[in-house]
């Protein structure tokens, strides 16, 4: 017999990735099989590329190391990459595995202690994490193998790090997120304080992290960058400021022959199961109590204040885009990973500001202050565009629904009347979104206000007939079968679809504003928007008129 | 008001079929009763018309309005409720009701006037400036249903509608039914509790594998085919006997 964690992370694996779903449509019924086949054209050169840049950035690394007596920058540059990135993605998948998936009730009917059910959880994000992890980890790795030509204690030193290394981080995001949620699940205004406080979070880490990069020793960068080559692991110190578990990895496979590298994997091991035991103190002492407190909603205790029946008519339009766009913000899953581009860019921006100097800023050494008006013109309109597809709401927008879809379907409208506010919430959330990223950004580099006005307009014009396009997009294959919200939005192929294909459409327009400015024919910027934006208004147009009724039927 | 002609519905890569070549004419003014076993067909027939399903065969006719031909009209003159009413749980009652409210547009003196009569019947006055996440199951229902009757529907389409109920809230919303069908509309509705089919339909059709079995008043259903006045039970139990149900 299985133990109970074991049981459950099965069964929760199984459903969080759809193995029983994937093998009972493509291997009993053989129904759907071009699902793996167009996953795998999507996503395969992909995959290939990232492999292949991380091959060949080790070997640039390693060649580039070795000259200053430091060879293994490319495992402390993979070991801090694949760290900051599982926790800065942990974090949102921890906050929607652990608190809002629908399955939370069931569970606590069970017989199950709390650190069960949070160890299982945890289970399920760090196999994804492996998988992400292995992209970039393995080609570096054995890169790095081969080059430095290690022996068998390597090998084993990588495995280990390997399996340990997801863990921290983490572990790192589940206590943020446990001690959160803990937190605002004691306020009334539990959606707005999660998602304030995730946004909150995410800045202190990212400004943290900035801040200690910025104060590793020297204001200069170029003075900074000789200083962290020229003295003996002096990268490693830099980053063990930053990400401690990140260099002990990297000293244990880089020094796996040695004592030294076998003490910084016992580092390593040691403060992951350190990670663990405070992980099940708090799922026993905060966990329950914290997932109990969203489940029992508002109403115990609560006086009431005295509902006022009075409302403002509105017509169908107004009132759906009203609706959608309360049920985007309301709901921390959706928000958290929708809103996060329009946050971490102001952010990311407005933090040399507040720094010691203004030369770190890396928008500064792009110029961005110099550029022609039309060319700014041109990025902003495009930024609108790539916004709105990064926001995932128009690729998601009938994902989101999933079984209370049956409330718009029953609603005596047509798809055209459906579709309309729904392009209009996004846009309404993009706007608002991009204007204050704008901000701050026109002030950083001196923007006009003609050509920033301009480029709204034309990112407007461009990022609604884009969003038309997506929810169409979700339209004609929405999922809608889900239990963690969050694979509605994240796990969602059409959200990849759709930011891949905006990325697609915005990396064309760049690489022809960018002919455009090698051959002095920038005036051609605005004419060249708005035929891309009439030529992709005209299949919007087509395809709410012809395609869309029919989708709408079949779902 | 309905009226299903030949409508046939087989899952996609099922074997057999939901509902068969099923024919069915609920007049209006009617309380019409749709029983059967688990998995005979009640909630597919139920979706088809009110335009969740598409039937692969046959026609939906919803007061006049071909439902493929013409689904917004049909959908404008019913209301419908599920039997597991899943509501967007990050909405307040309140803004659920008034997004029915405008969709279907009810104007505000009327609005405002029914939606006080049912919530104060429905006891839900208070609740209804809260999420409705922080509903019971039952308050849900009643919330499900002071939206579908929001718009005075003429069809009022309903899937097991007394599950989750109070006892005090099932008998208020029979009285509502009735006083629906005073007013020249039509109630369809499906039901396992017999009684309840017993106390109110005018008329019952029974529905076994995705056939019709049986279809009429309920004095006929009793006195037909050598049958001797015996209860709706019996009769349901006779005529659903033989055979497994399997699932829709």
């Amino acid at each position: 017999m299985k133990s109970r964690v074991i049981s459950l992370y099965s069964a929760m694996l199984n459903t969080h990735y759809g193995l029983s779903a994937g093998k009972y449509y493509y291997i009993k019924k053989k129904q759907r099989l071009w699902e793996p086949l167009v996953i795998v054209a999507s996503m395969g050169w992909l995959l290939v590329l990232a492999v292949w840049f991380a091959w060949m950035l080790t070997e640039q690394l390693f060649l580039g190391g070795l000259a200053f007596g430091q060879p293994h920058l490319a495992l402390i540059s993979g070991t801090l990459i694949v760290s900051v990135l599982g926790l800065f993605f942990g974090f949102f998948n921890v906050l929607s595995t652990f608190y809002f998936s629908n399955d939370l009730s069931i569970l606590l009917a069970w017989p199950l202690r709390s650190w069960e059910i949070l160890l299982a959880k945890l289970g399920v994000i760090v196999t994804g994490q492996y998988i992400l992890n292995a992209l970039f980890l393995l080609p570096i790795g054995i890169r790095y193998g081969l080059l430095a030509r290690v022996g068998v204690g390597y090998v084993v030193s990588a495995f280990v790090v390997f399996l340990v290394l997801p863990v921290i981080p983490l572990v790192i995001a589940s206590a943020l997120s446990v001690v959160l949620m803990r937190l605002v699940n004691l306020s009334r205004y539990r959606d707005k304080l999660t998602l304030i406080g995730g946004i909150l979070l995410l800045v202190i880490v990212f400004g943290g992290t900035y801040w200690l990069q910025q104060n590793v020793g020297t204001d200069d960068p170029s003075v900074l960058l000789e200083q962290l080559l020229s003295q003996a692991d002096g990268l490693v110190k830099a980053v063990g400021r930053v990400f401690p578990p990140s260099v002990w990895a990297a000293q244990a496979m880089a020094y796996a022959h040695t004592s030294q590298g076998w003490i910084n994997l016992l580092y390593l091991v040691a403060s992951s199961a350190l990670g663990l035991i405070v992980l099940y103190v708090l799922g026993e002492k905060v966990f329950l109590q914290g997932v109990i407190a969203g489940l029992e909603g508002s109403r115990g205790g609560k006086r009431r204040k005295k509902v006022v029946l009075e409302h403002v008519e509105r017509g169908a339009f107004l009132t759906l885009l009203s609706t959608e766009r309360k049920l985007f913000v309301r709901d921390p899953n959706f928000a958290l990973n929708g809103l996060i581009g329009y946050v971490l860019l102001p952010v990311m921006a407005l933090l040399p500001l507040f720094g010691q100097n203004l030369e770190g800023n890396p928008f500064e050494q792009l110029n961005f202050g110099e550029m022609d008006p039309l060319l700014v013109m041109g990025g902003i309109s495009l930024f609108f565009m790539v916004m709105i597809a990064m926001s995932m709401i128009p690729s998601t927008t009938f994902s989101r629904e999933g079984r209370y879809l049956w409330i718009v379907r029953t609603l005596p409208l047509s798809i055209g009347q459906i579709i309309r506010p729904r392009v209009a919430a996004a846009q309404v959330v993009n706007t608002v979104g991009c204007v204050l990223g704008l901000l701050p950004l026109s002030y950083l580099f001196g923007w006009g206000v003609l050509e920033v006005g301009f480029g709204i307009v034309f990112g407007l014009l461009l990022s609604s007939v884009v969003a038309y396009l997506l929810v169409i997009l979700d339209l004609s294959r929405p999922m809608l079968n889900w239990i963690n919200p969050i694979k509605a939005v994240k796990s969602n192929f059409n959200s990849i679809v759709g930011m891949f294909g905006t990325m697609v459409i915005a990396f064309l327009l760049g690489a022809l504003f960018f002919l455009n400015a090698r051959t002095a024919t920038l005036w051609l910027i605005p004419l060249e928007l708005l035929l891309v934006t009439g030529i992709l208004g005209g299949l919007a147009w087509f395809l709410t008129r012809n395609v869309a009724p029919k989708l709408w039927a079949k779902i | 008001m309905i009226r299903l002609q030949g409508v046939s519905k087989r899952y996609k890569g099922a074997s057999t079929y939901a509902v068969r070549d099923l024919d069915l004419e609920v007049r209006p003014g009617e309380i019409f009763g749709f029983l059967g076993p688990n998995g005979a067909g009640k909630t597919t027939t139920i979706k088809m018309i009110v335009g969740l399903l598409k039937a692969d065969q046959g026609k939906v006719l919803v007061n006049g309005h071909d439902l493929t031909l013409d689904p917004i009209a049909a959908k404008r003159s019913m209301g419908y409720v599920p039997d597991k009413p899943d509501l967007y749980p990050r909405l307040t009652g309140l803004e659920y009701l008034n997004l029915i409210g405008d969709v279907y547009g009810v104007d505000g003196p009327t609005r405002s006037k029914r939606l006080a009569h049912y919530l104060e019947m429905f006891q839900l006055t208070e609740a209804v400036g809260d999420l409705i996440q922080s509903f019971s199951r039952g308050m849900q229902q009643k919330l499900a249903l002071t939206g579908a009757l929001l718009h005075a529907p003429a069809l009022f389409i309903l899937d097991e509608p007394m599950v989750g109920l109070d006892p005090k809230s099932s008998h208020l919303f029979k009285e509502i039914m009735r006083e629906h069908v005073k007013q020249g509309n039509t109630v369809f509705f499906s039901t396992h509790v017999l009684e309840v089919a017993e106390q109110l339909c005018n008329r019952v059709g029974i529905i076994k594998q995705g056939e019709l079995i049986a279809c009429g008043t309920m004095e006929e259903l009793r006195t037909g085919r050598d049958r001797d006045g015996s209860s709706l039970e019996k009769l349901f139990l006779e005529l659903t006997d033989e055979g497994g149900s399997y699932e829709e």
